[in-house]
């Protein structure tokens, strides 16, 4: 059990600074950031193998992250507490201005899975084939789901396409 | 950023393991990207000064409270596999890809190294991997045959490369008994420290070790805690290698 602990401190410290940033940059608040970091690795010690091949636990931990904080801001959302906001956008990114602040501004509507895809593409402004390795899902799946929010978001504020 | 900066993701896999990483280049001539760079390493330290000291406990906790749920059921099964783990377990330890002269090892061959320390038990000798104070003082004991020239050095997460033994001038055979006098005291940052020993049959300058010690071991903490064999020494020269994790 000693080297499992150790198991378990050594992963955090190697990955903790990357899922406290995710963390950080979704919630946009350290409190809460600081929190949800420690839930996440809470949560991933049952799964320490998956942690000893970076290529693989990087991307594994970054969408662990994402979903748990999206779900924090969502719950917060649905108890009243201060909304999501609108999120840092990534400078740049190849979608529209509008469609970026958009996936902000409406986000807690859509499930999960779609969250991921919406934050990914418009937020952090990462390529379908990137967003698709990272999420361990199709590319096809990406743009399927992306092409979902967007009408749907653009449904919820009364936007033309 | 530009339409070719590399997304958080990609950047956060670049900060494992900066040498070794394919966006090092475009990182180093990005102002866009060095900005976004220091400001993830300013959150970083953020995190290891202000969020694991006081978190790593609990998800230590919850590790172990996780393998004690299974333990029941994995005990029977492990029992019958001792004999291939414990095979298993030799060939996991042998550092990859040895260089030719390559005979250490924390024990075995014609090489020892011994890490010692001091806490609340007293003295104790450290495991390979074993998680010190970072602050943590430390001595030394080296068990080498036909040695004329020892070095005793480490390499941290930083690639800074530290010579412990002799602490200037140049290699000498170890002293009688293998003990190393005097000793060194972590410098304070959290993180993977490896302890390397070197020992030669003729003189070995020190640029050639330290050297080998950066291919080996320097450019991050994967490489550290992968802490590859030294290459390019001498033929006859024996090394010996211990990992330390520092704890805030």
């Amino acid at each position: 059990m000693a080297r499992e602990r150790e198991r378990a401190a050594e992963a955090y410290r190697t990955y903790g600074p990357a899922v406290y940033r995710r963390c950080l940059r979704l919630m946009r608040d350290r409190e809460a950031a600081r929190d949800a970091t420690q839930e996440v690795f809470v949560k991933l010690v049952r799964e320490l193998s998956k942690l000893e091949d970076a290529a693989v636990a990087l991307p594994w931990l970054y969408r662990v992250a994402t979903n748990h904080c999206l779900n924090q801001l969502r719950n917060a959302g649905r108890r009243g507490e201060e909304p999501v906001g609108e999120l840092e956008v990534a400078s740049g990114a190849q979608p529209s201005f509008p469609d970026r602040h958009l996936a902000a501004s409406v986000l807690a509507r859509f499930d999960e899975g779609t969250q991921a895809v919406a934050v990914g593409v418009l937020v952090d402004g990462m390529g379908h084939e990137e967003l698709a390795g990272a999420l361990g899902i199709s590319r096809k799946t990406v743009e399927r789901r992306l092409a979902r929010f967007l009408a749907g978001a653009r449904a919820l504020v009364g936007v033309q396409p | 950023m530009t339409n070719r900066c590399p997304s958080d993701l990609a950047l956060e896999q670049h900060l494992l393991d900066p040498a070794a990483s394919p966006l090092l280049a475009h990182v180093e001539v990005c102002p866009l990207c060095r900005h976004r760079v220091a400001r993830m390493l300013r959150d970083g330290e953020d995190f290891r000064r202000y969020v694991f000291p006081g978190s790593v406990e609990r998800v230590e906790a919850a590790a172990a409270r996780d393998r004690r749920r299974w333990l029941p059921f994995v005990l029977a099964p492990a029992g019958a596999a001792v004999a291939i783990a414990a095979g298993l377990l030799l060939v996991a330890r042998a550092p990859p890809g040895p260089p030719a002269g390559y005979e250490g090892g924390v024990k075995g061959g014609s090489m020892t190294l011994a890490v010692y320390t001091t806490g609340d038990q007293g003295v104790r000798a450290l495991a390979d991997g074993a998680a010190v104070p970072a602050a943590a003082a430390l001595r030394f004991k080296v068990g080498a045959r036909d040695c004329a020239a020892l070095w005793l050095f480490s390499v941290d997460a930083a690639g800074q490369v530290t010579r412990l033994h002799p602490a200037a001038g140049d290699a000498a055979p170890p002293p009688a008994g293998g003990e190393l006098p005097g000793g060194a005291v972590l410098d304070g940052q959290a993180g993977p420290e490896r302890i390397y020993a070197v020992c030669a049959e003729r003189p070995l300058p020190w640029e050639d070790v330290a050297r080998a010690a950066r291919e080996a071991a320097g450019g991050g903490a994967v490489r550290v805690r992968a802490g590859a064999a030294l290459p390019g020494l001498p033929p006859g020269t024996a090394q010996a290698t211990l990992l330390l994790e520092k704890r805030p």
